[in-house]
């Protein structure tokens, strides 16, 4: 009489398949709810983040997203337009052929070839691993090379003393500062960037935020469904944000 | 004898620094309550906290700021939120001023902070909205982009 713990050949296939499908295969067939990491894990490239906006669905005169900016970050100004600090600011664009105006956020695009870090003496101009371009304030010394640096005017240089700075977002007199995708609010576990958060909340849906390399994010699907650019592709900066629509 | 008179002069040096910096076992007596005067120690003894407490907050900024790695164990944001001191009203009084944690023995030792030229010295969240006076002006894009014209205006047409 057969052993019962004994297997015939035909079972121990089929069974050590069905066990090296369920350790391997299933868990990345289940899309995972929550894209964030935990707060003790190295953020690492194999996350993407980028951002999409369509510029058809960019209202002209809206300018929830710079106000959500503003609010998030504690980027109050002294009523010195010239030199207050902005991350994102609307631009207004007109075509000279056909007078088509178009209104579009421009913020730090997130190159992954940045100017910025290249011409930085310190180091202090920085790309994360998961693609956010952003400023180490404590290696700084405000130089401002990154800021000529920059093709899309996307950062800033404070000038005075600051007092009321939110926990989230330190800053201070003498360094540069730009748009970090809020960096602090998606390591912490957000899906949305307060830019994203507010232009859904006016329902114009114009900027979408989220991970290229899920092909299940908002911003893959987002980018999927039309065709999308870069700003000034000759430059060869492969920015992760995009613009559809023009 | 002369061996005696080292042993002194060095167990001076060694002890009286220790015993300046640590309050002689006392809790802080700052104005205002914080969270930490309930505690018995901090996220690590106390002697070490008091010699390495920069070691650790330099440790873990890197941590933060390259790698975006957000612990609150040696975060600054988490020192503050648990020893900002309240006043009678509730309201908080900045880590930095005169009487207070961080000042108190940053003036007793001489050693000057910078972190509060940038980092927040009370736990503010940004839904306690900021907005000093006509701040909301200030950010709208039409008025912004006619002061700009005007400053260009006024810059390059004159001359």
């Amino acid at each position: 009489m057969r052993n019962s713990a004994e297997l015939t050949r035909r079972e121990f296939i089929v069974k050590s398949v069905t066990a090296i499908s369920a350790v391997y295969i299933i868990p990345d067939l289940i899309p995972k709810a929550v894209a964030s990491k935990p707060l003790d894990v190295e953020v690492s490239d194999k996350t993407k983040w980028a951002i999409n906006v369509d510029v058809n669905k960019c209202v002209d005169g809206c300018t929830a997203c710079v106000e959500a900016c503003v609010d998030e970050n504690g980027l109050y100004g002294f009523d010195r337009p010239e030199t207050d600090s902005q991350w994102i600011r609307k631009l207004r664009i007109k075509d000279i052929k056909t007078d088509k105006v178009t209104t579009l956020p421009m913020m730090c695009q997130h190159c992954e070839n940045p100017p910025c870090v290249d011409v930085c003496p310190t180091g202090a101009s920085f790309r994360r691993e998961d693609g956010i371009v952003m400023v180490n304030q404590h290696t700084c010394i405000g130089c401002r090379y990154c800021m000529l640096a920059c093709p899309f005017k996307a950062r800033s240089f404070v000038h005075e003393n600051l007092t009321e700075q939110v926990t989230s977002a330190p800053r201070g007199k003498g360094c540069v500062e730009s748009c970090n995708l809020c960096a602090n609010r998606i390591d912490h576990g957000s899906e949305t960037t307060a830019c994203e958060e507010a232009c859904m909340k006016e329902g114009h849906h114009a900027i979408t935020f989220g991970d290229l390399a899920d092909p299940n994010s908002r911003v893959s699907i987002a980018m999927q469904a039309k065709p999308s650019r870069r700003l000034r592709e000759d430059m060869k900066l492969k920015q992760r944000v995009t613009y559809s629509g023009f | 004898m002369s061996q005696l008179t080292k042993i002194l002069a060095i167990s001076i040096m060694v002890f009286i620094p220790i015993s300046s910096h640590s309050h002689n076992d006392e809790k802080h007596s700052l104005i205002g309550e914080s969270k930490a005067d309930k505690l018995d120690q901090c996220v690590e003894p106390t002697e070490v906290m008091q010699k390495e407490h920069f070691e650790f907050l330099y440790h873990q900024r890197e941590e933060t700021v390259e790698k975006g790695i957000r612990t609150k164990n040696h975060s600054l944001a988490n020192c503050i939120d648990c020893h900002v001191s309240h006043d009678e009203k509730g309201i908080a009084i900045p880590v930095n001023a005169e009487g207070q944690f961080c000042q108190t023995c940053h003036v007793k030792t001489a050693v000057n902070i910078d972190c509060f030229s940038c980092h927040a010295t009370v736990p503010r969240d940004n839904s306690s909205k900021i907005k000093s006076t006509g701040y909301n002006q200030n950010i709208h894009i039409e008025s912004t982009a006619n002061n700009l014209v005007e400053y260009y205006k006024e810059t390059n047409y004159e001359k």
